[in-house]
């Protein structure tokens, strides 16, 4: 496995690198990482995507496209992630390896030229966004909001986080809502665009053969012109549920959706959440897990049933479709099964599959590009970039005594329905 | 048993094909410096399967009951395949499709026991009145999970628009009504029909080494007789049954299918999906002037998307994604569907696309499940997979015309509408 090497380009900007060359691609990213605030998470969000639809030298959307076309159908996109109580907004190009190109062309260098120029270098009539540019993704971004409700999972879930954190930053959508995008102004782009460059923590990701020098060069020399002051980067996290809530939203629906929220008392970067993440593992991911086993196979109540933990923001959600009769028989059931987590009713077994099946997991993202580029970009919001040897060492060290410990912090928040 | 290795100088890709004693066909695929190796073992019945004939009898089969044997096959006596697996650290899975069901595993250890379960399990079902019967609660609600999903549903609306006869028509799962005359006797008659050794095949990619594949293969698979098998598909008229279907569903974003039916009198040739690779990309991505334009008149967003859809009996190409007017769409890609077939293709434009569908194609091969599950699909539709990249390589502009000619039938298609 090839090391990762990281070089601090500028004052809160990482210049990571992995020479791989075991793919047809590179993968090329920058993700621009500021704090999730109601007032800006729209306007950043329209920002990737002006950002990436043109730029001073492609002007022109299809001039853009044809030319990525030309290099061998290479991609260009944008997206919006949530880092516990922060955003990332993500830039990311991949193309064929220089190797693989028909007529030597230089596909990489090609690529990290035009990332760093989408970033730095947008289409400004008069110093300010374009207006028909801005209304384009406006419309795309107000349907990208509108479309969740077209999946019920997402809805879902989207709904239960917005419940249980009303009062936090954790319970904003990621792209804030139609309505937040349909106030944001050009202005309000131009200042986004620029305190992205000044005030964003940005992560620079290259892996493949190809070398990475000229992207690693166009961006230092673009981050060091700048003055810059890199945010700090914070999520407040909510110890203890003070009393259950419960919410209900009916609809034309075949299936109910059962969301639970729980505050796991546990959160990075501060704490180990080692044991937390093996707790939720064993409790509810995959076919091994209790969930799957007794939930599913035993009792028949649903197809899927997970649990999922939010270790930046040290909450722990659970999801399934069911019956709209079985709806309180399936949350009692999860109940009971936390509560024979909390009992210490857990078998070595349960426990060892479950770090075995982390340890093939974390093993096989290594296998693809994206999957590198994901590893570690997903430690950003843990303070520390662990390797996968590493990582594997800290959950086979967990006892299951920590185990137990970590499934008695939980309290249940907000139990959220949706239902016919 | 011969051993043949097919290697591809262009792409730096080789892999081994055997007909082993037993009948089955095994591929398996190295790739050098990966750590995780997936295996597939496939047989070539999927839910379009429902009527057929076996030694002399002719059977016909509920809705879904392809589906309902990969979960059934899971289970033995002793226990499921899935607590098998559980020491490995592998995760398994399998899937239904139209034409073919597929098990799975994805391991970075002990492979050797990996594949023996795989092979083990397929290769012994165990149904019982009580265990087909404790599958009907979770399959049912995994059909009304998708009855919820606007995206499955606009695209069976159109199925069902374009097909008067063929069983493609019908979902994967089936019904609740269906799957309730779901048998063991049933379930056992397809199996012993279509799990035949000589029908399937079995794929290895990642971490592999064919002696090794063959030693446990030699092992564990004792040579079958063949079994004398007719699969029925109704006649199927050329033309739509319906050029417009619409759904109610609670969406705030409209979603669009519009399918093109094309004669599936015949699966298409690597060549032909080559050149309908390149056709779809130079009429609609992102570099195309339609997208263009509808993107300018507001009837597309980022989720617009095309594909060919094909198997045994049916063959349609496919336009969708969200959209405030999905009617106004259908007008604008058929106009420059016709453009196009009247001015035919321009040169520059003809050479972008032609390297942006090289391009997307090699990066495929990164993924060692893309390139197993493709390796399952060219091996039941007698096709090659090395042919399908050179006729994308050597594709010239007249290939294009030509394939233009043939399909994409303005007259002949459906649009499917789901909206709120």
């Amino acid at each position: 496995m090839n090391k990762l090497e990281t070089l601090k380009i500028a004052n809160g900007v990482n210049f990571m690198k992995v020479k791989d060359n075991r793919f047809k691609t590179v993968r090329i990213c920058a993700m621009a990482i500021l704090p999730l605030e109601k007032d800006t998470v729209s306007a950043y969000a329209l920002l990737t995507q002006v950002l990436t639809r043109s730029c001073g030298e492609y002007p022109d959307f299809t001039e853009l496209s044809r030319k990525l076309s030309s290099l061998y159908g290479a991609s260009l996109e944008a997206g919006v992630r949530k880092i516990g109580e922060n955003i990332g907004l993500v830039f990311s190009v991949k193309g064929i390896d220089d190797r693989y190109a028909l007529n030597n062309e230089k596909v990489s260098a090609e690529l990290s030229e035009l990332l760093c120029k989408i970033i730095f270098e947008p289409k400004l009539v008069d110093g300010n966004f374009d207006r028909e540019e801005i209304e384009q993704e406006r419309r795309q971004l107000i349907d990208l909001c509108d479309s969740e409700l077209g999946d019920k999972r997402v809805y879902a879930n989207n709904r239960l986080l917005e419940l249980m954190c009303k009062d936090e930053a954790y319970g904003i959508r990621r792209y804030g809502s139609a309505e937040l995008v349909n106030k944001v102004t050009a202005e309000d782009l131009r200042i986004a665009h620029e305190t992205m460059l000044k005030s964003a923590q940005f992560e620079i990701f290259y892996a493949g053969e190809s070398s990475a020098d000229t992207a690693q060069k166009v961006f230092t020399e673009k981050f060091s012109s700048l003055e810059r002051d890199a945010v700090k980067l914070h999520t407040k996290v909510v110890r203890k549920a003070e009393s259950v809530k419960e919410f209900t939203d009916t609809m034309e629906v075949a299936q109910a959706k059962l969301l639970m929220g729980f505050r796991t008392d546990c959160a990075s970067p501060e704490e180990d959440v080692t044991a937390m993440r093996l707790m939720c593992a064993i409790l509810g991911a995959g076919a091994n897990s209790k969930f799957f086993k007794n939930i599913r196979e035993k009792q028949s109540l649903c197809y899927y049933c997970f649990s999922r933990y939010h270790r930046a923001k040290g909450i722990m959600t659970v999801e399934s479709g069911v019956e709209f009769d079985n709806v309180e028989k399936t949350k009692n059931a999860v109940l009971t099964e936390l509560r024979a987590m909390q009992n210490g009713d857990i078998t070595d077994d349960e426990i060892n599959f479950a770090k075995l099946s982390v340890a093939n997991d974390f093993v096989t993202v290594f296998d693809s590009v994206a999957g590198i580029q994901e590893w570690y970009l997903s430690q950003i919001g843990d303070g520390k970039l662990l390797s996968v040897e590493e990582a594997t060492a800290e959950f086979n060290a967990v006892t299951k005594e920590q185990i137990v410990a970590a499934a008695n912090k939980l309290t249940l928040d907000t139990v959220y329905v949706l239902r016919g | 048993m011969s051993v043949k290795e097919i290697k591809s100088e262009l792409l730096g890709e080789k892999y081994y094909e055997i007909d082993h004693k037993s009948g089955l066909k095994i591929f398996v695929w190295p790739k050098e410096g990966y750590n995780t190796t997936y295996g597939i073992f496939g047989t070539p019945f999927g839910s379009t399967y429902n009527h057929f004939t076996v030694d002399g009898e002719e059977v016909r089969v509920p809705d879904g009951i392809a589906h309902y044997l990969e979960h059934k096959l899971f289970e033995s006596e002793e226990g499921d395949a899935f607590t098998l697996y559980a020491s490995t650290g592998a995760n398994a899975n399998a899937y239904t499709s139209f034409e073919k069901t597929c098990y799975l595993f994805s391991c970075t250890s002990q492979f050797e026991r990996c594949l023996e379960i795989l092979l083990d399990f397929v290769r012994n079902p165990y149904f019982t009145a009580e265990t087909v019967k404790k599958e009907q609660g979770i399959i049912g609600q995994e059909i009304k999970m998708y009855d919820d999903s606007a995206d499955w549903r606009v695209m069976f609306n159109m199925l069902e628009g374009l097909y008067h006869n063929h069983p493609v028509k019908i979902d994967i799962a089936g019904t609740v009504e269906s799957i309730s005359h779901i048998t063991a006797e049933k379930l056992y008659k397809c199996y012993n029909t279509y799990y035949n050794l000589h029908n399937m095949a079995l794929t290895v990619v990642g971490k592999a080494d064919v002696d090794t594949v063959l030693e446990i293969c030699d092992r564990m698979l004792t040579p079958q007789d063949k079994v004398d098998v007719t699969t029925h598909f109704p006649h199927e008229p050329y033309e739509v049954l319906k050029p417009y279907v619409e759904q109610k569903l609670p969406v705030a974003v409209p979603l669009f299918n519009l399918g093109f039916k094309c004669s599936g009198e015949r699966l298409m040739t690597e060549n032909e999906i080559a050149y309908t690779d390149i056709l779809l990309f130079l009429l609609a991505s992102s570099a195309s002037p339609m997208y263009r334009e509808l993107l300018d008149k507001g009837l597309i967003n980022s989720t617009f998307s095309y594909e060919q859809f094909e198997g045994p009996g049916y063959f349609t190409i496919i336009f969708g994604g969200e959209s405030r007017d999905p009617k106004s769409a259908e007008i604008i890609i058929k106009k420059y569907i016709d453009t196009l077939r009247e001015k035919g293709i321009d040169d520059e434009d003809f050479e972008i696309a032609k390297k942006a569908t090289y391009g997307d194609a090699l990066s495929s091969l990164n993924s060692v499940d893309t390139v197993a599950n493709l390796t399952e699909d060219f091996c039941f539709n007698n096709r090659k997979i090395f042919t399908y990249f050179d006729a994308i390589s050597k594709a010239t502009k007249e290939d294009i015309e030509n394939r233009l000619r043939e399909i994409l039938d303005t007259d002949n298609t459906t649009l499917s509408v789901v909206k709120g």
